[in-house]
C-alpha cells in the first residue's frame, strides 16, 4: 500500500533519510536525538508499522543498552566519580556518554527500519539507475535471481529426494555431498536458462546503444515543494552544527547546556526537517477521516449541487 | 507457418532469420530483408523490425516486474521517456496488461508470461515477427488466447508472422502458407488446403499428423479427396461439420457413418485389484492458504490408464504429489495397496538429472533402487532397448532434446519398478510422432501390469489412449468415466472429432471411431 510519505518521489525519501542519518551521527545533543527518534517513531506508528517494530525492539534495546552499560565499565574519563566497581572508577560523565551513545544507536536503528519500509528495492534502484544505469541493471537482474533460485531449489530438493539425494538423512559426509549435488543441478539448470535469457536480451537490442531509463515515478509539485523544504531546513541545521551548536560536551567535564537563541533557531529548523513527513502522513489521515465524516468517498469539498446526489446515493 | 518433426531444423531456420541469434557454424547462401542483406542491416533495424518470441516463457524474461520487463526493450533502443510511456500505454491496452503492470513476474501464469514476452517484442514495433513454438509450454486455454492475439496482429496490423508450431488445430487454418520441413530441407509448401491435398495424395501417412482433425477426417472418409475442389476442403471444426452435413444429405441411407467397433479399452472393471485409494484427501500448502484439494476421493485399479484433466491451478500436480507421498495431506489418506509403490515423473525432466551422462544417471538410480551390479546392467539394457536410448548413453542429460530428456527421466523412474506411474503433463511440447511413441510405451507398460495416472490438458491424447478419464475441479473429482461416456457428456471439453460428429455419433471421439 502506497500512501502518504511512502507514495512520494524516491528522491524525497532518499534526501530525508540521508539527512536523518547525517544528523544522528553529527548532532550529539539529547534534545535533538530524542526529537529525531520520536519523530521517526511516530512516522512508523502512523504507517501502522508498530507491530513489526515491536518484534525487532528487544534486539535494538539489547544492542543499544549494552553500549550504555559497557561505556562506563571501560571508559574512566571524567571528573565526577560516582563509585568504585572492582577498583575501577565509574564516572558520571562516562555514564552519561553511554546513555547518549545508546540514544544515537537507537535512533539509527529506527531510522533504518523506517527507511526499509519507505524506500523499497525498486525505488532505490530507480535512483541508482540514474547514477549508474549498467550497474543498476545488473544488480536488478541479480536481485531477481535470489527468490527465483530459492523456488527452484525447493523443487529440485523435492524431486531429487525421490532418488535418494537429500540433505536430511544419512551421514554428514553423504549429506554434504548431496547438498553439493542439489546445488549443481540448480546451477546447470540456471546456466542453461541464462543462455536463453541472453538470447532474449540480444534479440531485443541490448547493447546496441546507450540505454535510456523508464521511470514510473513522477516528480510532482508537492514533491518539489517538500524537497525544497527539506533541503532548506536541513541546510540551516547543518549551518547551526558548523557554528558549534547542538554539541553536548561531556568529557572531560560536562558543561551546562545553555539553550541559546541560535540553538533554538537551529532546533526549529531541525524540527521542520524531521517532522515534515509526519505532517504529510497526518494530512492524508485527516483527509480520509474528514471525508468519511462528510459521507464522501473522496476529498471533494461539499458543494450545494452535489449534496442532493449524495443523498440520493444513500 | 513451419511444421515438421522435432529436430528437423525449424528453430535453426527461425534463428537464421533473426540476425542477432544466427547460430555459429558454416553457412552459405544469402538472406535478404526488404531487399537488403540481413547482415548489412543497421543494428537498430535488425533488433527493432524483426522480433522473436521463444519457446520457454520463463527463460526469456529478464526483469522482475512486468512494467520493467516491458520497458527493457525500449530502454535498450534508447527511446525518450515520453515515447516509452505512450507505447507502454498502447500495448497494455491492447493486451489488457494494466492489472498486471506492477506485479512481480513470477506471480504470472505461463500464458501471461508468454503474452508479456510478445508484448515486450511488439513495443519495438516490429514488421516481422518470428515465433518458435510459442504455445508449446502453455495449456490449451492460454494457447488459444495467445493464438487469438497473433491472429489480430496479423489481420488488423497486417504484420508478417513466421511461426513454428505443433498445435496445428488452431494455427493451420489461420496460415497463408505452410512449409513442411524434414531433415533440414523443405519437403512441401503451399496454402493449408493445398497441403491437405498434397499430403492426402502423395506424402506418407506420418505427415497426416500435421493436419487438423477436420482435414484428416475428410481424407479418411472420402477416397476421392484428391479430386475434390480446393475450397471444399475442411480445416476447422465448423467447416468439418458443414461438410459432413452435406455428405449426409447426399447419402440418403445413413449407413455411411457408423461407430467403428468399440475401442479396445475395457473401461471400468470392478473386479480388478485396487492399487490406490484416496479417501477424502484435503490439502493446503500453507496454514491459512486456500484448500487445493477438498475431500477428494479416487480409486485406481491395476492395469488402468487414468487421465486427470482440469484447468490451470485446479490442483492436478498437487494431487500427484500427494499420491506419490511428496506432500502429506492434512486430512484423509492416499493409501497404496500392500507392496505397491508409486513413481512420479514431474513436468520438468531437468529436475531429475544430477550426473554427467545419461548412463550415470541410470546407474545411480539403479543403485538407489538397491539392485546388484548384474541386475542393474540387465535392467538398464532392457529399458534402453525399449526407450531407444543407446545413442544417448554418453551424452550429458542437458544436451539432449526435450522429448529425449523426458524419456530418460521416465526410464529412471521405471528403474524403481513402480506399480503406479504418475505422469505430470507428459505430452507437453512433444511433436505428434513423439506423442505416438509415448503412447505405445505406456501401452507396453500397462501390458506388464502397471497402472498409470496421467495429468494432462491434452484432450485428444486422453480420448485416444485412456481407459478412464476424470475431471478435477474445485479440489475434487467432479466427473469420471470411460473416455466415451466422459467426453460425450462434455460439450466444450471434448475432442475435435466429437465436436464435429456429435449430432450423429455422440460416442465417437477419434478419427478411427468414425467410418
Amino acid at each position: 500500500m502506497n500512501k502518504g510519505f511512502r507514495s512520494m518521489h524516491p528522491a524525497v525519501a532518499l534526501l530525508y533519510y540521508a539527512g536523518l542519518l547525517l544528523f544522528a551521527a553529527l548532532l550529539f545533543h539529547p534534545v535533538f536525538l530524542l526529537t529525531e527518534m520520536i519523530g521517526v517513531l511516530s512516522l512508523l506508528l502512523m504507517q501502522r508499522q508498530g507491530r513489526h517494530l515491536l518484534r525487532a525492539l528487544p534486539f535494538y534495546l539489547l544492542m543499544a543498552g549494552s553500549v550504555a552499560v559497557m561505556n562506563p565499565l571501560f571508559s574512566h574519563r571524567g571528573a565526577n566519580i560516582l563509585f568504585y566497581l572492582l577498583d575501577q572508577p565509574i564516572t558520571l560523565e562516562a555514564v552519561l556518554y553511554g546513555v547518549m551513545m545508546m540514544l544515537v544507536l537507537l535512533t539509527i536503528f529506527i531510522v533504518f527500519r523506517s527507511y526499509n519500509y519507505t524506500v523499497t528495492t525498486d525505488k532505490f534502484m530507480y535512483l541508482f539507475a540514474a547514477a549508474a544505469p549498467r550497474t543498476a541493471l545488473l544488480s536488478l537482474m541479480a536481485i531477481r535471481f535470489v527468490p527465483l533460485f530459492q523456488r527452484r531449489l525447493r523443487q529440485i530438493t523435492l524431486i531429487q529426494s525421490t532418488r535418494g539425494i537429500n540433505v536430511n538423512s544419512g551421514k554428514l559426509r553423504k549429506r554434504m555431498k548431496d547438498g553439493m549435488t542439489l546445488l549443481k543441478v540448480l546451477l546447470t539448470w540456471s546456466l542453461e536458462e541464462a543462455l536463453q535469457s541472453a538470447d532474449s536480451m540480444k534479440a531485443r537490442g541490448y547493447g546496441i546503444r546507450k540505454r535510456s531509463t523508464y521511470g514510473i515515478y513522477k516528480l510532482d509539485r508537492q514533491d518539489i515543494w517538500i524537497l525544497i523544504v527539506l533541503a532548506v531546513s536541513g541546510l540551516c541545521t547543518l549551518l547551526g552544527w558548523l557554528q558549534g551548536y547542538a554539541m553536548l560536551e561531556i568529557y572531560p567535564r560536562m558543561k551546562p547546556a545553555v539553550f541559546s537563541w541560535g540553538e533554538a533557531a537551529m532546533f526549529a529548523s531541525f524540527c521542520l526537517f524531521v517532522l515534515t513527513p509526519l505532517g504529510l502522513e497526518g494530512k492524508e489521515k485527516w483527509l480520509w477521516r474528514s471525508s468519511r465524516r462528510s459521507g464522501y468517498p473522496s476529498v471533494t469539498p461539499m458543494k450545494a449541487g452535489i449534496r442532493s446526489m449524495s443523498f440520493r446515493s444513500r | 507457418m513451419l511444421c515438421g518433426p522435432s529436430g528437423c531444423g525449424k528453430t535453426t531456420l527461425l534463428r537464421h532469420l533473426k540476425r542477432e541469434l544466427t547460430p555459429v557454424g558454416t553457412g552459405s547462401g544469402t538472406l535478404k530483408y526488404q531487399g537488403q542483406l540481413l547482415a548489412e542491416l543497421s543494428p537498430e533495424r535488425a533488433a527493432g523490425e524483426i522480433g522473436m518470441v521463444f519457446q520457454n516463457p520463463d527463460a526469456q524474461i529478464v526483469m522482475d516486474t512486468v512494467w520493467h520487463e516491458l520497458a527493457f526493450s525500449m530502454e535498450n533502443m534508447g527511446y525518450p521517456p515520453s515515447v516509452m510511456r505512450s507505447r507502454l500505454a498502447e500495448i497494455s491496452g491492447l493486451f489488457g496488461l494494466e492489472p498486471l503492470l506492477y506485479k512481480s513476474v513470477h506471480e504470472l501464469s505461463g500464458g501471461q508470461k508468454q503474452l508479456l514476452n510478445l508484448a515486450s517484442v511488439l513495443l519495438l514495433q516490429p514488421k516481422l515477427l518470428l515465433l518458435d513454438e510459442p504455445t508449446s509450454q502453455l495449456d490449451p486455454v492460454a494457447a488459444r488466447e495467445f493464438i487469438g492475439i497473433l491472429q489480430r496482429l496479423n489481420e488488423e496490423m497486417s504484420m508478417t508472422i513466421v511461426i513454428s508450431e505443433h498445435r496445428l488445430e488452431e494455427v493451420l487454418p489461420l496460415a497463408d502458407r505452410v512449409l513442411l520441413l524434414e531433415d533440414g530441407a523443405l519437403k512441401a509448401e503451399g496454402s493449408p488446403r493445398e497441403m491437405v491435398r498434397r499430403i492426402g495424395k502423395e506424402l506418407s501417412s506420418s505427415h497426416l499428423a500435421y493436419l487438423p482433425t477436420a482435414a484428416r477426417l475428410f481424407l479418411r472418409l472420402s477416397p476421392e479427396a484428391e479430386y475434390a475442389e480446393l475450397n471444399s476442403l475442411p480445416l476447422t471444426v465448423r467447416e468439418g461439420k458443414q461438410w459432413l452435413q452435406k455428405r449426409r444429405l447426399l447419402e440418403t441411407d445413413a449407413k455411411g457413418m457408423a461407430v467403428a467397433g468399440s475401442v479396445a479399452n475395457t473401461g471400468l472393471s470392478t473386479d480388478a485389484e485396487v492399487l490406490l485409494n484416496c479417501r477424502e484427501v484435503t490439502f493446503r500448502y500453507e496454514q491459512d492458504g486456500p484448500e487445493v484439494l477438498k475431500k477428494l476421493s479416487l480409486l485406481l485399479f491395476r492395469g488402468e490408464l487414468l487421465t486427470i484433466m482440469g484447468g490451470n491451478g485446479a490442483g492436478k500436480s498437487t494431487l500427484l504429489h500427494v499420491i506419490s507421498g511428496l506432500a502429506k495431506p492434512q486430512r484423509g489418506k492416499a493409501e497404496l495397496a500392500k507392496g505397491v509403490s508409486a513413481g512420479y515423473l514431474a513436468q520438468n525432466p531437468l529436475l531429475y538429472f544430477s550426473q554427467d551422462t545419461v548412463l550415470e544417471e541410470l546407474q545411480h538410480m539403479a543403485h538407489y533402487a538397491g539392485m546388484t551390479e548384474a541386475e542393474s546392467q540387465h535392467e538398464i539394457a532392457e529399458l534402453t532397448a525399449i526407450f531407444q536410448l543407446q545413442d544417448l548413453w554418453g551424452s550429458h542429460p542437458q544436451d539432449i532434446s526435450g522429448g529425449q530428456q523426458q524419456k530418460v527421466a521416465l526410464a529412471m523412474v521405471l528403474l524403481l519398478k513402480p506399480d503406479i506411474l504418475l505422469l505430470d503433463e507428459p505430452t507437453k511440447g512433444l511433436d505428434p510422432g513423439a506423442k505416438e511413441n509415448l503412447a505405445s510405451l505406456l501401452l507396453h507398460l500397462r501390458s506388464q501390469g502397471a497402472s498409470i495416472i496421467i495429468v494432462t490438458h491434452d484432450v485428444e491424447f486422453a480420448a485416444r489412449h485412456a481407459s478412464r478419464c476424470a475431471m478435477l475441479f474445485d479440489g475434487g473429482i467432479t466427473a469420471e468415466g470411460t473416455p466415451e461416456s466422459f467426453f460425450s457428456a462434455n460439450y466444450f471439453y471434448t475432442t475435435a472429432v466429437n465436436r464435429m460428429v456429435r449430432d450423429w455419433l455422440p460416442q465417437a471421439l477419434t478419427i478411427e471411431d468414425v467410418n
